[in-house]
């Protein structure tokens, strides 16, 4: 048998029963790491899973506000399923959130490009661009609603004055219009968000790539097809997922503009779930409706990021 | 001098005695949120007059906080499901029956208000008595009626405002000729819309509902006829924009003259007077018009109810009776400019009324008026139904080029899924 020399066996000891220090929890890697994790962790359980369960859970009842619910499964859902103007708000998110994305990903492309250039009173341009992104949104929202303004609008005084139309365009009274409208807004505030995230890929591009490409004679369409695209392909992607999201779940636009309106023409999930829930009273039903996009949220993220691990 | 605590006593009453009291002292503060009132005065002469002459009197502090227009039911939702903030709250339209789990009985309050300036105007009770209770004291009702230039209407010969439907159509043309169109908000706004289209219908006969809450009436020849009206109405009278228009719209437009008529509360005069002086001399209002089947108007019941938060609902009632009597609600209702008209019989001859004759209409309008969805029920279900706004857009889709077959079997579909109807 096989017997600790004593010294060792007693400092064993002691150091078992030494009192647990701050340092001592501090030096274990595994405790720091928690110790650090924990505000983010309890920040993300506070502020978004406990109102995403909250919000599963009240879609899962019939509960009108200032009343208990009532747990009637997955009615609410069969409820909206039945729902015309449902489909119709489906309609209008997808086509608002692909119109955008693409819209804002070509714009913040070439602003990117451009603003990667090398020319005089760049910095100051750079700034400039930025604005729509920083400008609260109500306040350029406010300045949107005179733009679009049948009489006072900028664009149908221009279009008018160069003879192009005799009369201006009804741009939030008419359907389609009104959905152009805040698709144009949307756009016009979303793609210095590109802009500036790309332009950041861009930056990380060495040159030394497209000296190499030059000296093989590429031109700036392949060098900008053959390394640059490649390059920006992650960042890309994940501007776009964030872009997605954000437009999927907009609120503050469409409800300032139109408020869903001509006849629910730009009648978004958020703008409904919000109508149902907060003006209509039906908060399960509301959550419902919010939850909806849920599924494609999810499914478009999933495929992305797959995506994007396979390429990298 | 009494103290306070005798004052709150003494203003409590019996009835009072029988309402849950917590044991200790009367609250230092309470709190009163309301919607932001379009008449300055009138949240002015709360903050500076009201609000300091109660702290004298019993040395609690009222705090007086407003919300945006259009933003006090999303506060109010907040207040009640968080049961945390101001003790006495502003409500409109049906929200006492939307909220009355979390609203206190104020039946005993009401009452002795109405025995003292009263009768209440009898269309009020559907408003704000739920199971028999009144969970809401009405101070005034923001009327919507028509609001129109009477310089362009006499440049067309028109001396008098139209009282049919058919005569203020016959109108509109000529306006809209002359480059005068009409402005009425058929988009996705809070009040403009119902203000003239819940009127529109039922002038015609048609009904969203029946009293039974159950069955529902909107498929109906005189729905098809209103209907066939507003579309005329929409596209001879009207500007295109007015589909998408919010309650601002209207405002914003008749300011910047480019429409002559519009249905709206007297916020328009009164801004009128006060920032476009030139306007308001050819600013006048008119009872909505009347259909086959009557003269309507819309209810816009403002009142108070105290919050089942409140931790002392004795001290809050006794505020509000302080508050709804005569030395107190007389003067604040003439520093609101007659903008909200009281449902107290004992102020239909008020002085406030003798400040403008064209202050008159909103008074008379009370005697046709109706809250949303009458004559169905004011709960639940007609929230939902405005929320989705499924009357604005069946007039909507109309005024776009839908059929009225059409537009009539949707908004009889939503309302069936709403009602819950067979």
């Amino acid at each position: 048998m096989a017997v600790r020399p004593e010294p060792l066996a007693r400092s064993a000891t002691v150091a078992a029963r030494r009192p647990l220090s701050l340092r001592g929890v501090l030096e274990r890697e595994g405790a720091f790491s928690w110790l650090m994790l924990a505000p983010g962790v309890l920040f993300l359980l506070a502020f978004v899973a406990y109102p995403f369960f909250y919000g599963i859970w009240l879609s899962l009842q019939d509960r009108p506000v200032a009343r208990a619910g009532t747990f009637v499964g997955l009615a609410n859902f069969v409820t909206l399923a039945h729902d015309a103007v449902f489909w119709q708000v489906t309609r209008n998110t997808f086509v608002y959130t692909a119109v955008t994305t693409v819209l804002k990903l070509l714009g913040g492309l070439a602003m990117a490009l451009v603003i990667n250039q090398a020319f005089r009173g760049r910095n100051l341009v750079r700034a400039f661009l930025l604005l729509p992104f920083i400008v609260p949104t109500i306040l350029s929202v406010v300045a949107w609603m005179w733009i679009f303004d049948p009489t006072f609008s900028v664009i149908n005084w221009v279009l008018v004055h160069t003879g192009m139309i005799t009369t201006g365009f009804s741009w939030l009274g008419n359907a389609t219009l009104s959905m152009v409208s805040i698709i144009i807004v949307n756009t016009w505030r979303g793609i210095p968000f590109y802009g500036i995230t790309i332009l950041a890929g861009l930056q990380t591009i060495s040159p030394d790539l497209y000296e190499a490409a030059a000296i093989d004679g590429a031109t700036v369409r392949q060098r900008f097809l053959h390394v640059t695209l490649p390059i920006i392909k992650p960042i890309l992607i994940i501007v776009t997922m964030f872009s997605v999201i954000f437009t999927f779940s907009d609120f503050q636009i469409v409800y300032a503009l139109t408020h869903g309106g001509p006849a629910n023409a730009t009648q978004v999930f958020v703008t409904y779930a919000f109508d149902l829930g907060m003006s209509g009273g039906q908060l399960g039903m509301g959550a419902a409706a919010a939850l909806a996009m849920l599924p494609a949220l999810a499914v478009m993220i999933v495929a992305l990021t797959l995506y994007m691990r396979r390429e990298t | 001098m009494s103290t306070r605590r005798e004052f709150l006593t003494t203003l409590a009453g019996g009835a009072a005695a029988l309402a849950p009291r917590r044991v200790g002292a009367a609250p230092k503060s309470m709190t009163v949120v309301h919607e932001s009132s379009f008449i300055k005065g009138f949240d002015d002469f709360f903050v500076k007059t009201l609000a300091p002459e109660y702290e004298k009197l019993t040395g609690i502090k009222i705090g007086y906080e407003t919300v945006s227009v259009g933003s006090m039911l999303t506060r109010l939702t907040t207040i009640v499901e968080t049961k945390a903030g101001p003790e006495i709250v502003g409500t409109g339209l049906n929200w006492p029956h939307l909220f009355d789990q979390g609203l206190l009985d104020v039946t005993d309050v009401a009452t002795e208000i109405g025995k003292k300036i009263g009768p209440w105007h009898d269309n009020i009770f559907d408003a704000v008595v739920v199971n028999k209770k009144w969970k809401a004291i009405p101070w005034g009702n923001i009327g919507q009626l028509e609001c129109y230039r009477t310089d362009w209407f006499k440049e067309a010969g028109i001396n008098k405002f139209p009282d049919t439907w058919e005569d203020l159509l016959s109108a509109g043309r000529l306006l809209k000729k002359k480059g005068h169109p009409f402005g009425f908000e058929i988009g996705h706004g809070f009040g403009d819309n119902h203000g003239w289209m819940y009127p529109l219908l039922w002038s015609y006969g048609g009904r969203e509902v029946d009293k039974d809450g159950k069955t529902v009436l909107i498929d109906s020849a005189e729905t098809a006829k209103a209907v066939d009206f507003c579309r005329k109405f929409y596209q001879e009278t009207m500007l295109e924009d007015v589909l998408g228009w919010t309650d601002v719209s209207n405002n914003k437009a008749f300011f910047g003259e480019q429409i002559s008529c519009t249905n709206n509360a007297m916020s328009i005069l009164i801004v009128a007077k006060r920032d476009f002086p030139e306007i308001a001399k050819v600013t006048d209002h008119g009872l909505n018009p009347q259909g086959p089947k009557g003269r309507f108007h819309l209810y816009n019941p403002q009142s108070h109810a105290i919050a089942s938060h409140a931790a002392d609902p004795a001290a809050a009632k006794a505020f509000l009776r302080w508050l709804y009597d005569d030395k107190q609600l007389s003067r604040w209702l003439v520093a609101g400019d007659a903008y909200y008209a009281p449902y107290l019989q004992g102020y239909d001859n008020h002085p406030m009324w003798n400040a403008d004759p064209r202050y008159l209409p909103f008074k008379e309008s009370l005697k046709t008026s109706h809250l949303h969805g009458w004559p169905g029920p004011a709960g639940h279900a007609l929230s939902e139904s405005n929320a989705k706004y499924v009357l604005v857009d069946m007039f909507a889709k109309a005024c776009r080029g839908d059929s009225t077959k059409d537009v009539i079997a949707t908004a009889a579909a939503q309302l069936k899924q709403i009602y819950k109807a067979k």
